[in-house]
């Protein structure tokens, strides 16, 4: 059976699509054969990011709709083996998607792949709980900032009460916390919120923390998943994430300032960047 | 916390409705709803969007054979709004819970319903407007609370924002942390073994009693008996400690916990 995972926040820009970029490819990687569907249906982006939006002919919406058949739509992806892409309509809005219509392409989709990411919109309406709703697990994504950590805990909630597994009152969906742009001297300096107070409101297992980095946002402009980036720190802490995920054990890395605050910095109350 | 003085944006206060209760007798809505519109359409105008309470006491059904889903949206057709349940046995109310009825407990326990004449004109839903209830009847016949004490709800996953747990005529115990957004609500006492970072309101039916009980206190609003008390007010509160709340005459206490 294929396990159906989640990536989900809440509140946008926090990192979902980044996410899922890069943990379905880590997970093709790891040679687990991954799709991944965009379920931001009018706001597609899951294409940019990994780097196939010219390869775009048919969407999710086209499948759901009867315009043409899931393999027609599914993108493979060209650097990894076993990884594939279902995108999102640009054109359409999330009152396309149908609970039936995605049941029906989860279920086929569960045949031939280890696992089935689905990247959620933000927001807590039809298209997130959509996106969640078929999910054995869960993968969200904070940034250490009260309002996003505020927005996680709500849709924990909601995966407790809305799933299916919820619905259907089988074991509930298995949440992975995956803290995200996470800047250690800013959190030295009281700009953000520590790991631990993260990890004490939300209360549930940590999957990674990804330390922000500006190879994500190169990744993204080249639409290359910053899993492949091996050299950057980001690229490294996704890739601890997904060993996690697969029963690794590993210490987590890049928590600590990087160095100590020179004098200047000191002096001029640490605002250089 | 500056105690800067914002102009006031809400009051917080319980209130007393009265409400008509829709008592079922039959559990299908296709038999139920074409004689509810035709009693309706007799007298136009009656309860048009009014909030009905569901009567599940005289109901002779499984839980499982009341399609509340199908009342529900058969109600709404008829521009009737179903807002909870009275009545029926725990079952039945978590089967109607589950479709988005909650129960509702009337005041002073006991279902104090008055008759409606059929086809009479009910109160227009603007009579049913916040108004002092008329003082509870005289205690209850039988005990609200079976056995020796206060039953308790207990729940040992975080409550988390948006959610809201309600432990009626009942103790509520928590043994993880209340959230920011969260709200947790007793008749009877609210105990958080855990940080409590979102709303306790106990005593909800007018308990002086109350108290609330927190490990490490830290809320957004506290209440107890309708007396409340926002984050800003809170000036005094021994914040971040173990912590009790209760109510002296009009005014809050807060002592050390052990």
């Amino acid at each position: 059976m294929a396990q159906v995972i989640v990536v989900t926040s809440g509140k946008g820009g926090v990192g979902k699509t980044t996410t899922s970029a890069a943990i379905a490819t880590g997970l093709a990687l790891a040679g687990k054969k991954t799709v991944v569907i965009d379920f931001d249906v009018g706001l597609r982006n899951l294409d940019l990011i990994m780097g196939v939006e010219r390869r775009v002919v048919f969407d999710i919406v086209n499948v759901i709709q009867g315009e043409a058949r899931l393999n027609q739509a599914l993108i493979r992806d060209k650097r990894v083996d076993g990884l594939a892409i279902l995108p999102a309509s640009q054109t359409r809005d999330k009152d396309a998607l149908t609970k039936e219509g995605v049941a029906e392409i989860i279920e086929e989709l569960g045949k031939d792949f280890d696992y089935i990411l689905c990247d959620s919109p933000a927001g807590i309406e039809k298209g997130a709980l959509l996106a969640l709703y078929f999910a054995d697990q869960a993968i969200v994504v904070t940034n250490p900032e009260v309002s996003s950590v505020r927005d996680s805990d709500r849709i924990l909630g909601v995966l407790q009460s809305k799933s299916k597994r919820a619905e259907e009152k089988r074991d509930k969906v298995k949440e992975h916390l995956l803290v995200t742009r996470y800047d250690p001297n800013r959190v030295e300096r009281g700009e953000m919120l520590k790991l631990e107070d993260v990890r004490e409101i939300l209360a549930i297992p940590l999957l990674g923390v990804i330390p922000e980095n500006e190879s994500v946002l190169r990744a993204s402009n080249t639409g290359m998943p910053v899993i492949l980036d091996t050299e950057s720190v980001a690229g490294q802490a996704y890739k601890d994430a997904v060993g996690r995920f697969l029963g690794e054990e590993l210490p987590h890395r890049f928590l600590e300032p990087d160095k100590k605050p020179g004098l200047l910095r000191r002096l001029f109350g640490g605002r250089a960047a | 916390m500056s105690s800067q003085t914002l102009p006031e944006t809400f009051r917080l206060r319980a209130g007393n409705f009265n409400l008509l209760v829709l008592r079922l007798l039959d559990p299908r809505p296709e038999t139920v709803l074409p004689a509810l519109g035709d009693q309706f359409r007799r007298a136009p105008g009656f309860l048009r969007f009014a909030p009905i309470v569901i009567g599940l006491a005289d109901l002779m059904a499984a839980p499982e054979e009341v399609d509340f889903r199908g009342l529900i949206e058969g109600l709404h057709a008829l521009e009737i709004v179903p807002i909870g349940t009275t009545g029926g046995s725990p079952q039945m109310r978590q089967a109607a819970t589950a479709a988005g009825l909650p129960p509702l407990r009337a005041v002073g326990g006991r279902d104090s319903e008055t008759e409606l004449p059929a086809g009479s004109a009910a109160p227009a839903p603007a009579d049913a407007a916040p108004q002092a209830a008329p003082p509870p009847p005289a205690a209850p016949a039988t005990p609200q609370f079976q056995g020796s004490g206060r039953s308790a709800l207990l729940v040992s996953e975080p409550v988390r924002s948006g959610q809201r747990i309600y432990a009626e005529g009942a103790d509520l115990i928590v043994t993880a942390t209340v959230n920011p957004g969260a709200e947790v609500i007793a008749d009877g006492h609210v105990h958080v073994y855990g940080a409590l970072r979102g709303r306790a309101i106990a005593g909800a039916r007018n308990d002086a009693e109350a108290r609330i009980f927190a490990l490490n206190f830290d809320p957004e609003l506290i209440a107890i008996a309708g007396f409340y008390a926002v984050r800003e007010g809170l000036g005094e509160a021994p914040i971040g400690r173990p912590t009790q709340v209760r109510l002296d005459g009009e005014e809050m206490r807060f002592g050390p916990l052990g």
